[in-house]
């Protein structure tokens, strides 16, 4: 009996070993968005027997973790997740397999998704190296029962002779911020601290003006009327219509002082607007909306796009396997219910579902968001680009810098990363 | 005498026999990666082509240098340095002179010192980070309460770096303290009767009996502490990310985005054997002095 019951306990085993002999492991960013990946994995597994090991850390262990696995010739992950930042540097320096091949052979079809999300996180000089995953392009994200009350209505009317709505571009947006800073309510809150968050949200500010970071042939163009202009008034918001010390705010502690009701708006990453309908966390749940940072003219956006990709490394184990588990996760069905939970879509053909519509309202905002919104410079540096123009802006806000000096001092570095990646010739 | 030469030997032998798996270790984990950082600070070593085929000589050193940033750092971790270890010494020695005297609940005060100094540095960072929110934290609520203007802590240019020397001296004073005390506990007692007798006042035993037999303890004790604040990096990892401008930008941190961020491992190393050096200076200065004392 005993035999026998040990012979069918090791045939199990065996068989079961047999069956889910494939793993695919893939180390991922402790995000909402790996959590939802994460409840469809059983799914994935049924269906082609292949098991998932999700290792998921903080982003600030990423890259450490990342770096000698790309490095080895055979490292441990079958896939991994990418940051825009790092596109360039893994690109560069030759730790991608490009995905053509395999495209080709399963007519994986990647004109599904937003253009400028192919640009930021799928091609590098024509190659395929990602699969947009999720974006997080920033917005404009401001409170609704402000704009509607009367008395506001009226005040601003008097004030300034506009009506008082959602601001169609960046100038009405900059009324609306003094206009708000009364009574102990701030109109903005910022994230001023160096390096990623300042540089992040500061950009905005220079593409509403109608500035950009370079042009076609990378040569900076930060020192220009419009990078002035938004420095200054980057810097007015801050220092005069922002809560004491948001120079040194990361966007956590930013996004506190919306949701405690204390800012009339605050540009930031699109994952805050399922945040700020939380009442765990929000006593404004219900009373935010999110739209794309106002440009120039009505119509024209202004938000910074920012995303990551799935990509397979050269020195992945099982490149096949990876690429199975790539085009499932990327398939419109597992797409959908990924943002039918909360998630950021890069497809348009999930943004446009009538479902996903239905359950969320400002999905038509989001995708507007995206499809206006301009690229940071991808290229071998862009790391070192964020931390030179967080250092120059925070010196320009703490007034330590004219904007002028500050971008000047940008360009002059920018224009030395780019030459030294070959970008500007 | 034959017997006792060989003894000697035995000795010694079994001495380098007991320490050599520590020497191995120390070697393998302290020496080798200085002579690693040292032979990189002089190739052109980065991330993106992590190899030592170009020799670059003085190169990564002279840029350093010339780097009016990590000049700036160089001096403000200076500053730093200087303005925690004093006030950490001063506070420090105050309370373990007081603890000194007393007798009873000794273990419980120890234990209340302790705590902060128990605690890792990223915690320390967040926490202060959240009690010094300028408008949702509880410091400048509690000071709203008693009629001040609220502080801008980390915000401004002038008070951030008071701020991280503020965390600092909160963190870390309690090393000072227990240090000291030990320092204070070993000391004779006889001299101090000797004195008393002699109707020596307390300030005169002070100044004539307990720091001069205090200073061999007291210079170790700056020394490891200077060591310590030189290298301070998870506060402003976690507070300021060297802001807002260039305030808190301590070359520790400095350092760290040269090699993680810019990705030029070269020049960090050769960052690193700057500050190496600098500290060299001052460790070999003070325990010349120390020696000169005894």
């Amino acid at each position: 009996m005993l035999k026998q019951s040990l012979l069918s306990l090791a045939l199990a085993t065996g068989l079961s070993t047999a069956a889910h002999a494939e793993s695919v492991n893939i180390l991922m960013e402790g995000v909402p968005d790996t959590e939802y990946v994460k409840t469809l994995l059983p799914e994935f597994t049924k269906e082609t027997g292949i098991e998932v090991n999700l290792e998921v850390v903080n982003y600030a262990e990423m890259h450490t973790k990342l770096v000698p696995q790309l490095l080895a010739s055979k490292g441990s992950y079958s896939a991994i997740v990418v940051d825009f930042y790092w596109v360039g540097e893994f690109t560069k320096a030759g730790w991608l397999a490009p995905l053509d091949d395999m495209i080709k052979a399963d007519n994986f079809d990647t004109s599904v998704y937003v253009p400028k999300m192919m640009d930021l996180v799928g091609q590098v000089d024509g190659v395929t190296y990602m699969l947009p995953f999720y974006n997080y392009a920033m917005g404009l994200l401001y409170r609704t029962d402000l704009l509607e009350d009367e008395a506001n209505k009226a005040a601003y009317l008097e004030a300034t002779g506009m009506e008082l709505a959602p601001p169609k571009t960046w100038g009405e947006y900059l009324e609306q911020v003094k206009f708000f800073t009364k009574d102990g309510m701030h109109g903005v809150v910022n994230q001023g601290l160096r390096p990623d968050p300042i540089a992040m949200e500061w950009s905005n500010y220079l593409f509403a003006n109608g500035g950009e970071f370079h042009d076609a042939d990378w040569n900076a163009t930060l020192n220009t009327p419009a990078g002035v202009a938004a420095l200054e008034q980057y810097k007015t918001n801050v220092n005069e219509y922002g809560p004491l010390g948001s120079a040194s705010f990361s966007f956590d502690e930013a996004f506190n002082v919306m949701a405690q009701g204390q800012a009339y708006s605050y540009i930031t990453y699109n994952f805050f607007r399922t945040a700020i309908d939380d009442p765990s966390q929000s006593t404004v749940a219900g009373k935010v909306e999110i739209m794309p940072v106002p440009g120039q003219e009505p119509g024209v956006g202004a938000s910074l796009n920012g995303a990551w990709g799935w990509a397979i490394p050269k020195s992945s184990p099982n490149p096949e396997a990876a690429w199975t588990f790539l085009k499932w996760v990327e398939s419109k069905k597992i797409a959908k219910e990924r943002a039918m939970q909360g998630g950021s879509p890069t497809r348009i053909d999930v943004f446009d579902d009538a479902d996903l519509n239905a359950k969320f309202d400002y999905m038509g905002a989001m995708k507007d968001m995206l499809l206006t919104s301009h690229n940071f410079p991808v290229f071998t540096y862009t790391p070192q680009l964020v931390e030179v123009l967080g250092r120059e802006l925070s010196l320009a806000v703490a007034d330590e810098a004219t904007p002028a000096d500050a971008l000047a001092a940008v360009e002059a570095e920018m224009n030395e990363l780019a030459k030294k990646d070959g970008k500007q010739k | 005498m034959n017997q006792s030469k060989t003894m000697e030997a035995a000795d010694r032998r079994f001495g380098w026999f007991m320490s050599a798996p520590s020497l191995a270790l120390l070697l393998a984990v302290i020496l080798f990666p200085v002579f690693w950082a040292l032979f990189t600070s002089v190739h052109d070593y980065t991330l993106i082509a992590p190899n030592f085929d170009t020799f670059t000589g003085a190169e990564n050193y002279i840029s350093a240098i010339q780097d009016p940033a990590f000049r700036h750092s160089l001096g403000l971790t200076a500053f730093f340095v200087a303005a925690v270890v004093l006030f950490e010494f001063l506070l420090g020695f105050i309370v373990a002179l007081m603890l000194n005297s007393v007798e009873r609940f000794k273990p419980i005060y120890y234990g209340i010192l302790l705590c902060p100094l128990l605690m890792n540095p990223v915690i320390v960072g967040l926490i202060w980070r959240m009690f010094l929110h300028p408008s949702l934290g509880i410091v400048n609520y509690l000071l709203t309460v008693v009629g001040f203007e609220p502080v801008n802590w980390l915000g401004s240019t002038q008070m951030a770096i008071w701020t991280i020397i503020m965390v600092d001296i909160w963190h870390q004073v309690s090393f000072m303290i227990v240090l000291l005390l030990a320092g204070l506990s070993a000391m004779p007692k006889e001299p101090y009767e000797a004195a008393r007798v002699d109707g020596a006042r307390v300030y005169q035993s002070f100044f004539y009996i307990t720091l001069p037999l205090m200073m061999p303890v007291i210079i170790v004790t700056l020394l490891i502490r200077m060591i310590f604040a030189v290298k301070t990096y998870d506060l402003i990892y976690i507070m300021t990310r060297g802001g807002p401008g260039v305030a808190t930008d301590l070359v520790s941190y400095s350092i760290y985005r040269t090699a993680f961020v810019s990705l030029n491992v070269g020049e960090a190393s050769a960052m690193s054997a700057i500050l190496l050096g600098f500290i060299l200076l001052l460790t070999v200065y003070l325990y010349r002095y120390m020696r000169s004392l005894t």
